[in-house]
Parts: structure tokens; C-alpha cells; sequence
């Protein structure tokens, strides 16, 4: 027990200066802390994001509106700032749901295994075979569209990769030499889940979770396009590009800011991902 | 054998439980389709009569009994919003969408495993970084922007390529047999039709396939990467085979598998990536007609266009684990 | 590299190939004869649900549905007050003891089939519709009162109609100009008749009709090919062949109409239009609508908006000419009455000039100086005008919120709204309307009566005066008397009701300016036989 403490505590420290060394995770990792910055800070160094002035709709971009206006008048700069908060808001949180979700799932199916295991996987076997969007579109039109519910939907679509990847991990740990050990000092079936087999399970969470927070922002921004998401003026950087998109002809940085937006959060998580996994996983890349 | 017979009744157990949320999803909807069907001007008897006809005010248990009697019968329903027979919709709108999505899987193919192929080969000097730098991008760029882009750019500006829709204006659609043009075009022995059809899938085909493109460049260039630090791949080397062969003989077979792992799960993200596709680029296929059902609270459509996106899946899936058994080394060395 | 050259010159070749193979096929004349000769509409088509006369009540199956089909009377170009002939060459209408009785001789006329038209189709046209329930059925049962029973045949070339004294007989010849009214091969729709739907299925795809034009086929989704009808009493002499192309997005219709892929775009947004009228390439056409886009204010007993100085403090606040002279770049008329510009009835007068401190002053009478936060209810998509809904709904929340109303907007897909509407469960809601017939009728009754169920029902609106008032003016007869009472339900409305008319919207149409002869009218009818092409 106290072995495998040390253990992962070494890993841990060989890991992050493996992880500095590995240039795309740690552009992945600065332009992150950059976005969450901006998220966090630019809706104090800006105004409403709301704030209309039809005698300058559609504005190219100027000392007075940095990246131009939009259809409203509204400060293009100003909107993609405050949705920043919106964007990272919900990656982060549709992909914690669907990781505690997946991971509760998966880790019953791996230890009770049996009939418990076979149900489970039967479902997310359903799950993966519906058609996300589709699924995605369903729930959105079911609860009305929100963002709450956009979240709700894209979490319910990516909880079943979860519970693949921990239902893997239990299986290929509990044979091993440590988990048997704590199994045989009397540990209990909950203790041996959550003091060993989940936190070594954490690297490929992390790189799951990483490239998921990117996919979550894309499927919500792909919602918020088709007019399934947030709700007008809310600055959801999908909705903006949709909206803005009917202009592109006239305004093309209207559409252009916000879709650069989701561009570049979403390749700061899966940079994040690749360097993760390269540091988990030496053999693979580099 | 009983593999491929076990799988056969996973995927009908499959098939059953994606009727069933479809089912729970469309029926939790608190709003009333009859309302969706008549307009807004229709009055209160038109809606009831459109309820009663449709029998849409019977219990929700008697009305999954009647849908699944139906559906074992090979009959999907009638759709509420259209008055057509599911089955014949779906037959009018899922070639358009599986055309366009067998080619973007060939363009993504096309692209990704020769990008792959080659940043790992050059790993870590220039070619590697321009296969990376465009894994990375593809991988994170909203599709329909680049596709609202690509219409821009290579349609309205240079006049490259056509615009939306399958076909030009002027070129009438050949006589269906498939449904999809360029099979219909050669049987109808039109080289113009052809030709014109394969030049409108250019521009969807290659945004929708730009994400698995770059998907299934990583995933070559990493599996590839695995392979060649492999015992007998190092073996193979020092033997003197050039690494052009060491590719060609070994390492692609290996790697094989885990690309076409991610192939089966591309067919079924590129269905549903249809969606967005097709709204920008016109395209007349089960993405639109997906959307329409679900904004007219279409149930039984949305439950067909469900079915048929998860037996597409299924399908896909199980070809992917039987294309498995012909790569293995394992199985097909012994 | 040398083998990434042969390659490219291979399709290079294989092009050239197929080109020459092309231009064998077809000679180059005759290639340029079919462009002149054909009409390409690019627009969204996405509500075409089917072609059956009887049963489409969508505008583009309307649109389509007024080219393949005679009605027995119809408005000609944009004159919608003068009923002209069509089918029949004639008509009379004679006051009868139960009511009136009209009278139509019908003209020699051949369908597409080659068969005449007799007096037995229109009938079969009629009660075809009144025993299927269609969606537009409520026309011909719940407005003009007939029944199957109503219609008689005296010969072949007469068909009488018989409406009881509920029925106004000007509302119910301006009705029959509807697609609703479109005259079936009825031989034709019995031979294709399934399990007794009167032949619906089959009409859905195929045409059986009378007019310029007949379905050649329709690609859901994809575009719709109309030919010329031979038999046609109504001539197409320049077009022969006009297609209909789906393109929901307007960027796909701006970017086709510029590189000449189609002749007539259907959607533009107000900015692209605006664009377009500088372009000597296009003729950018502003074309009139009944249509009304509107606030409905729940005014129900315990809603946001049950005091009356509250619906008026809204009218007030709201920046009509913003929305128009903005968002809508110039494509909507300002109004303020619930009969639209263009029909007998209508009110040009502005009660409301925008007036904030006014509106201020009424919401502190009416108790609510500290304002109040209310659901805003708004379709998804476009609105009337060309206007993105969402655009119209921010721009209008922004408005509101200037006197103290926090609108939160809820975008919902149509159906939704609508349902949610039909309850009695929007407090406030942005939507449009347009008359089911050019009348002042096809707004004062929805719009005036709560019992109705319609709008004022809707939006809990009960005021037993409008009621009368609208129900007075319906049947009237006497023109003068008419206006008269119309003038006094607007004048009620517009203090009391539970409306704020945003605008009465244009249809953008571009078209390239080779084209000639395009007119589109207020109902939305375009007669494609009249246009040519350069």
C-alpha cells in the first residue's frame, strides 16, 4: 500500500517534467491559462455584451470596436470575450458530468462484473449507436432550448466513452500486484475503487478529458448553430457565428471572431490531450 | 460462426434499445405535433380530427405497441409533417446523405493515412510538424464554418467548383435506381450527370471528411509510431529493408487496426456531422430531413432517422470487427 | 513528382473528354435555348409538404400549386380588389331566402390530361377538400359555411353555389382565388384514388390541373421541375421549363444568384438586399405583403400585460423605425392598426409616435414604475421581412427594457411556439400573421373576436364591443357602412388591444436583370407564364 503511494508519487513529478519538456502541451497548457484569464478577467475590462448602437451595425473593425460590429451594432470584441466564460463553462462542466457519470458506471460494471457488467455495457453499447446530434437535437427540443439543456445533452451522449475506458482500466488493475495486495490486507470493494483503482486510472482520464472539454464545446457550439442552444443575446460563440453567418457577405468578422474562438479553445484542449497522453504514455509519440 | 451470430443479436438488442429512447425522448416532448402539422391558423377541430386520425390520443404504452407491431413488419409509420410512408422518405433522403458521406470517408482516407504515413516516417522535421499543424486544425474547426468558408472561397470567388445542391440546375437528375448520382449516372450511361455530380461533392464531402481526415492522421501517424518501436520492426531494419518497405510490409498492416477502429466510429460521427453539412451545402439528405422532423416535432421521423443512423452505425461496426480477423497478424499468420 | 503531372493531365484529359462528349450530346443552340427557356428559383423551400392544391396551405406550395391550377375566379397581378376570371367567364351572385346563391359559367378549358373541364370537376374539387379535413379545409367550411350539399351542377358548363346568411358572398369569391379552390382532373384523381383519400397521395407528386404549367418531377429536398402544360388556356410563351431549387441559407442564394446559377433568389436579409439595389447585375423588387408582424400581449386576467396602460406604455417604447429603417433596411411599412396597407380598412394613422417619457409615465399610472421581467417568446429562424427572429427579439428587449421590462427571450421552433401560444400560455410573444383571404375580415375576426379563438384569444384579449364590431363587419355588405365600422375596430384596437404591430413587411425578391415580367402579388401568387428571359 505504502509501496504504491510512492510510486505514484514519483510518477508524478517524472510526469510534469516530462510535460515540460513536450512543447505542444505546454502551448496547449499557456494558451488555456490564457483563455481562462480572458474568461475570467475581460468581462471586467469590457462593457455589456448586450449593448446596442444601431448607428454603427455592422462596423468593420476600428480603433473604437477592435474586431468590428455585429447585425445589432454590439461590439464583436466585447461578445467573444464574455462568451469565453460561456464556452469554457460548458466544456468544463459537461465533460466533469459525463466523467463522473461514465466513471461510476464503469467501475461497477469492472468490480461487480457478472450480469452488472453485462447490462451496463449493453447500454452504452445503445448509447454509442444513437446518433449523437440527433439524440442531442431530441433532448434540446424536449426541454426547450437552454444552455442548461444543451449541456445536459452533450453530457448524455459522451458519458458512455467513460465508462469504457475506466470498465478497461479496472479490468487490466485488478490483477495487478497492488490491488490484490490491498485485497487481500481486507480492504473493502469501495476503499479498493477509490484509493487504487481510480486515481491510477487518472492519466487516462485526464488525456479523455481534455480532448472532451474540446468536443463538448464543439457539439454545444454545433447546437447553439442550428438554434437548439443559448438564448438570445447570450454571447454563445456557436449562436454567434449563426447568427452573424447571414452577414458574412457584408460583415465577414462578425461570424469570423467568434467561429476563431472556438477554433483556437478547442486546439488548446486537444494540444493538452496529446501532450498528456505523450507524458502518460512515453512509448507512444514523441 | 456464433461470433458473427452473437453480434448479429447484440446489434438487434442495440437496434431494440435505440427505439426505445427514441421512443421515450420524442413521446417526453411536452408539445403537441398535431399544432406542428396544421399551421397556425388551423382551429381546434382540425386539431383534434389530426390527433384522432393519427392516433396520437391513445396511451403512450398502446401507441409504442402499435409503433413496434409496425416496425416488425417493416413498416415505419406515417410521418405527421410530410403524410408519407417513413420508409419511403428515408428511401428519397438517406442516398443523397450516404453518398456524400462514403466519399468524405474516402477523402478522409485519402488524405489522413498518407499524412499519417508521412509524419511518421519524418517524425519530428518538417513534414511531421505540417501533418500535425493540419491534424490539429482540422480536429478543431467548427464544420460549418468551414464549410460557409469553402462556398465563399472555391464557389462564389474563384469559381472553382459548383454550389450547393447535388446537381446542376440544368442537368436533370438520371432515372433512380440507387438514388445515389454518380452509381444512377453511370447506369443511365451519362457521363455529364457524372461528372457534374462528383464536381458538387467536392467541396461538402471534403469539410465533412476534414475532421476525420485529421482524426485519422493522428491516429496513423501514433500507431505507426508504436509499431516501428517495435522489436521485430527494429529486426526488420537492421536486416537492411529500407524503411519504405519496412512500412509497406509490416507496419501498416499493424497499424491497421487501430485506424480502422477509428473508421467505424467516423461513419457514424460523419452521419450525424451530416447535419450541419448539409444545412449549409443544400444538400437534400437525412441531416435536413432530421432537423425538419425535429423542429415539427415529426416523431415518427425523428424515430426513423434514429434507426437508420444506428443500424448504420451497427453495420459499420461489425464489418470494422470482421476487417479485423483479415489484418490481424495472429490470425492470419497461423 | 513527375507522377503527381501525369496524373493531373489524366484528369485534365478526362475532362476534356467529357466536355467534348457533352457538347456532342447536346448541340451548343439548343444548350443556349434551354437556359433562355428556363426559370431557376432559388429560395427555401423547406415548408413544400405536398402539391396537391386541396391540401398544400404553405406558401411555397401555393406558389407552385397557383401554376399548375385554375381557380374559377382569381386577382390578376397586384390588383387585389378587382376579381377577375379564370375558369369561370362569369358569375352572378343573387340574394336567395336562406342566404345567397352564386353563379358560375365556366369558360372552355382543357387539363393537362387533355380532358375539358366540366362543371363536375370543380365540384369533385370542392367536396374533395370539405371530406378530407385538410389543413385548409376550414375555408370552404367554417368561413364560406358550404357543404358537399351546397354545390350543384345544372349542366356541364355551370356550377351553382349556395351560402347561407352567415357567409358573406364577396368574403367567399375572394376565398375561392385560393389554391384551396384549385380545379383537379377529377377523372385523373379517381384513377389514382388509394383506400378512398381522393387521390391525395397521388396528387402530393403529380399534377392534374389546368393551368400554364405541369409537374415534371420533384426531388424532395433537392428542386422542384414545373414543364409547360401544351393545353393550357393560359400561354407560356418565353418559359418553358422552371425549376425551384432549395437553398435555406441566403448566403447559398446570394452566392448562386451572383455567379448566375439561378435567375430569382426568394430570401434575401435585408442587408443583402440593400447590396443587391446598387448592383446593376440584379433588380432587387420590394414586394407587397398582408402580412402583419407583431407583439401579442397576454392581457388575461393576473398576465403581465392585463392593464391596458401597459400594452399602450410597449407601444410607446417599441422603435418601429429603427426596426425598419435597420434591421430591416427599408423592407417594411410602418402601421399601426390590425388591418394591413392594402386592403379596404386599413388605418394609416400613428397613434404611437415612439415616445419613451410617455411610456414611462403610463407604466407608473399603471403601477409598474419599478418595471417587471416577462417570458418573450420568438420563433427560431427568419421573420417576416428577411430579419433573423433574433435579431428583430434583441433589438426589441433592448426596447423594452428602456421603460423597465426585462424581456427574456425564448426562442422556440415553431411548433412549439405556436402550441404554447394557442393556450393562452405566452405573456409575450413576437410572431406574424397574414389574412387567410384579402379582406379586412381575414384580420378583424382573429385578430378582434375572443370567440373566435384565435388571436385576441390568445392572448386572453375578451372585449365584447370588438367582438360585436368584428362580427357586424364581416357580413356586411353595404361598402360605405363597412369602412365605416372597420374604422371603429381599428381605432378600439389600437387604444385597448392586445397588440404592438411592429411592421407590415416587404418580400425581398432579387432577380438578375435579364429577367422581365416578374411580378409577385400580396397573396404571394408569381405567374410564372408571364416572365421572359434574356
Amino acid at each position: 500500500m505504502t509501496a504504491a503511494l510512492v510510486a505514484e508519487r514519483g510518477t508524478g513529478s517524472a510526469v510534469w517534467r516530462r510535460f515540460r519538456r513536450n512543447s505542444g502541451a505546454m502551448i496547449g497548457l499557456m494558451l488555456l491559462v490564457l483563455l481562462v484569464l480572458l474568461a475570467v478577467l475581460g468581462p471586467l475590462l469590457v462593457g455589456s455584451p448586450s449593448t446596442q448602437d444601431l448607428a454603427v451595425r455592422l462596423a468593420p473593425p476600428s480603433a473604437a470596436h477592435l474586431l468590428g460590429t455585429d447585425q445589432l451594432g454590439r461590439d464583436v470584441l466585447t461578445r467573444v470575450l464574455s462568451g469565453a466564460r460561456i464556452s469554457l463553462g460548458i466544456g468544463v462542466s459537461v465533460m466533469l458530468a459525463s466523467l463522473l457519470v461514465g466513471s461510476a458506471a464503469g467501475l461497477i460494471a469492472g468490480l461487480l462484473g457478472g450480469w452488472w457488467d453485462e447490462v451496463i455495457m449493453r447500454v452504452t453499447d445503445i448509447f454509442l449507436a444513437f446518433p449523437g446530434l440527433i439524440l442531442a437535437m431530441a433532448i434540446s427540443a424536449a426541454l426547450g432550448p437552454s444552455l442548461t439543456n444543451v449541456m445536459i445533452a452533450v453530457a448524455v451522449v459522451s458519458w458512455p466513452t467513460y465508462a469504457r475506458l475506466i470498465r478497461a482500466q479496472v479490468l487490466a488493475l485488478r490483477e495487478r500486484e497492488f490491488v490484490e495486495a490491498a485485497r487481500a490486507l481486507g480492504s473493502s470493494q469501495s476503499r479498493v475503487a477509490f484509493r487504487h483503482l481510480l486515481p491510477n486510472s487518472l492519466a487516462p482520464l485526464l488525456v479523455q478529458g481534455s480532448f472532451d472539454v474540446g468536443n463538448a464545446i464543439l457539439t454545444a457550439a454545433g447546437l447553439g448553430f442550428i438554434g437548439f442552444g443559448a438564448q438570445p443575446p447570450t454571447p454563445e460563440w456557436g449562436a454567434m457565428v449563426s447568427e452573424t453567418r447571414n452577414y458574412i457577405a457584408q460583415a465577414p468578422w462578425a461570424s469570423s471572431a467568434p467561429a476563431l474562438a472556438i477554433l483556437v479553445t478547442v486546439l488548446a484542449f486537444n494540444l493538452l490531450g496529446d501532450g498528456l497522453r505523450d507524458v502518460f504514455d512515453p512509448r507512444k509519440g514523441v | 460462426m456464433t461470433y458473427i451470430l452473437r453480434r448479429l443479436a447484440l446489434m438487434v438488442l442495440v437496434l431494440w434499445g435505440v427505439t426505445l429512447g427514441a421512443f421515450l425522448i420524442s413521446h417526453a416532448l411536452p408539445s403537441d405535433p398535431a399544432a406542428a402539422a396544421m399551421g397556425n391558423n388551423a382551429r381546434e377541430e382540425q386539431l383534434a380530427d389530426f390527433r384522432e386520425r393519427n392516433g396520437l390520443n391513445k396511451p403512450l404504452a398502446t401507441q409504442y405497441v402499435i409503433y413496434m407491431g409496425q416496425l416488425l413488419r417493416g413498416d415505419m409509420g406515417t410521418s405527421l409533417r410530410t403524410q408519407n410512408g417513413i420508409v419511403n422518405d428515408l428511401r428519397a433522403f438517406f442516398p443523397a446523405t450516404l453518398e456524400l458521406t462514403l466519399v468524405a470517408v474516402v477523402f478522409a482516407v485519402l488524405i489522413g493515412l498518407p499524412l499519417g504515413v508521412i509524419a511518421a516516417l519524418y517524425q519530428g522535421r518538417p513534414p511531421d510538424l505540417l501533418a500535425r499543424t493540419f491534424a490539429l486544425l482540422g480536429g478543431a474547426t467548427p464544420v460549418y464554418w468551414l464549410a460557409i468558408l469553402a462556398l465563399t472561397l472555391f464557389h462564389e470567388r474563384l469559381g472553382w467548383l459548383p454550389g450547393p445542391g447535388r446537381l446542376d440546375v440544368y442537368s436533370l437528375a438520371p432515372p433512380t435506381h440507387t438514388g445515389l448520382v454518380l452509381i444512377d449516372s453511370l447506369l443511365a450511361r451519362d457521363p455529364a450527370v457524372f461528372w457534374d455530380g462528383l464536381r458538387h461533392l467536392i467541396l461538402p464531402a471534403l469539410v465533412l471528411g476534414a475532421y476525420s481526415a485529421a482524426l485519422l492522421t493522428r491516429m496513423t501517424r501514433s500507431a505507426l509510431l508504436e509499431v516501428l518501436s517495435q522489436d521485430y520492426i527494429r529486426t526488420a531494419r537492421s536486416k537492411g529493408l529500407t524503411p519504405a518497405r519496412v512500412i509497406g510490409k509490416h507496419a501498416v498492416r499493424n497499424a491497421a487496426l487501430p485506424v480502422l477502429t477509428v473508421l467505424g466510429s467516423l461513419f457514424g460521427s460523419l452521419l450525424t456531422g451530416a447535419v450541419l453539412t448539409e444545412t449549409i451545402f443544400s444538400w437534400p439528405g437525412i441531416g435536413g430531413y432530421a432537423t425538419t422532423s425535429a423542429i415539427s416535432l415529426d416523431f415518427p421521423a425523428v424515430m426513423g432517422v434514429t434507426l437508420i443512423a444506428g443500424l448504420a452505425y451497427s453495420v459499420v461496426n461489425l464489418l470494422v470487427d470482421l476487417a479485423y480477423g483479415f489484418f490481424d497478424p495472429r490470425i492470419s499468420f497461423s | 513528382m513527375s507522377q503527381q503531372t501525369a496524373s493531373a493531365q489524366k484528369i485534365h484529359s478526362f475532362s476534356r473528354g467529357l466536355a467534348l462528349a457533352l457538347s456532342l450530346g447536346l448541340s451548343l443552340a439548343s444548350a443556349q435555348n434551354a437556359r433562355q427557356s428556363t426559370l431557376v428559383i432559388g429560395g427555401d423551400f423547406s415548408d413544400l409538404i405536398t402539391l396537391d392544391p386541396g391540401v398544400s396551405y404553405e406558401f411555397s406550395g401555393s406558389l407552385v400549386a397557383g401554376n399548375l391550377y385554375d381557380t374559377l375566379v382569381i386577382y390578376e397581378g397586384n390588383d387585389l380588389k378587382t376579381l377577375k376570371p379564370r375558369l369561370a367567364s362569369s358569375w352572378t351572385v343573387t340574394p336567395t331566402a336562406t342566404g345567397s346563391r352564386i353563379t358560375f359559367k365556366l369558360r372552355d378549358a382543357k387539363f393537362s390530361t387533355g380532358r375539358p373541364v366540366t362543371a363536375a370537376d370543380v365540384i369533385y374539387s370542392l367536396t374533395r377538400v370539405i371530406a378530407l379535413k385538410t389543413p385548409s379545409s376550414f375555408l370552404l367550411t367554417d368561413v364560406a359555411n358550404i357543404t358537399a350539399k351546397s354545390l350543384s351542377a345544372p349542366d356541364a358548363k355551370t356550377v351553382v353555389m349556395d351560402i347561407p346568411k352567415t357567409a358573406n358572398p364577396n368574403i367567399v369569391l375572394a376565398l375561392l382565388t385560393f389554391n384551396v379552390a384549385g380545379v383537379v382532373d377529377a377523372t385523373e384523381a379517381k384513377a389514382h384514388e388509394v383506400k378512398g383519400d381522393f387521390g391525395t397521395a397521388w396528387l402530393k407528386d403529380h399534377s392534374a390541373g389546368s393551368g400554364p404549367f405541369v409537374l415534371n418531377r420533384w426531388d424532395r429536398s433537392a428542386q422542384v421541375a414545373l414543364d409547360v402544360n401544351p393545353n393550357a388556356f393560359r400561354k407560356s410563351p418565353n418559359i418553358k421549363r422552371v425549376i425551384l431549387r432549395y437553398m435555406t441559407e441566403s448566403a447559398a442564394q446570394q452566392s448562386s444568384l451572383n455567379s448566375g446559377e439561378i435567375d430569382v433568389a426568394w430570401n434575401y436579409t435585408p442587408d443583402a438586399f440593400k447590396a443587391a439595389q446598387s448592383n446593376p447585375k440584379f433588380k432587387a423588387l420590394k414586394t407587397d405583403t398582408f402580412m402583419l408582424s407583431y407583439l401579442g400581449m397576454n392581457s388575461a386576467k393576473g398576465m403581465p400585460f392585463e392593464d391596458a396602460r401597459v400594452r399602450e406604455a410597449v407601444r410607446y417604447a417599441v422603435d418601429q423605425d429603427g426596426i425598419i429603417d435597420s434591421l430591416l433596411q427599408g423592407l417594411g411599412r410602418k402601421t399601426q392598426t390590425i388591418v394591413p396597407i392594402g386592403l379596404t380598412g386599413s388605418d394609416p394613422k400613428i397613434y404611437y409616435p415612439s415616445n419613451i417619457a410617455k411610456a414611462k409615465e403610463l407604466m407608473k399610472a399603471a403601477g409598474k414604475a419599478d418595471g417587471f421581467s416577462v417570458d418573450f417568446l420568438v420563433s427560431t429562424g427568419s421573420c417576416s421581412g428577411g430579419v433573423p427572429c433574433q435579431d428583430l427579439a434583441a433589438k426589441i428587449q433592448a426596447d423594452l427594457a428602456k421603460i423597465g421590462i426585462k424581456a427574456n427571450i425564448k426562442q422556440m421552433v415553431n411548433s412549439e411556439l405556436y402550441t404554447t401560444y394557442r393556450a393562452q400560455k405566452a405573456p409575450l410573444i413576437q410572431a406574424d400573421w397574414s389574412p387567410d383571404y384579402p379582406d379586412a375580415d381575414g384580420n378583424g375576426t382573429p385578430l378582434s373576436d375572443y370567440a373566435a379563438k384565435s388571436l385576441a384569444w390568445r392572448n386572453g384579449w375578451n372585449n365584447p364591443q370588438a367582438s360585436k364590431l368584428a362580427q357586424t363587419a364581416a357580413i356586411e355588405t353595404n361598402a360605405a357602412k363597412r369602412l365605416a365600422q372597420y374604422g371603429q375596430l381599428t381605432a378600439l384596437l389600437a387604444k385597448d388591444g392586445p397588440f404592438a404591430i411592429l411592421y407590415q413587411p416587404y418580400k425581398p425578391v432579387v432577380i438578375q436583370a435579364g429577367v422581365s415580367g416578374f411580378s409577385r402579388n400580396a397573396n404571394g401568387d408569381v405567374q410564372f407564364e408571364k416572365i421572359s428571359k434574356k
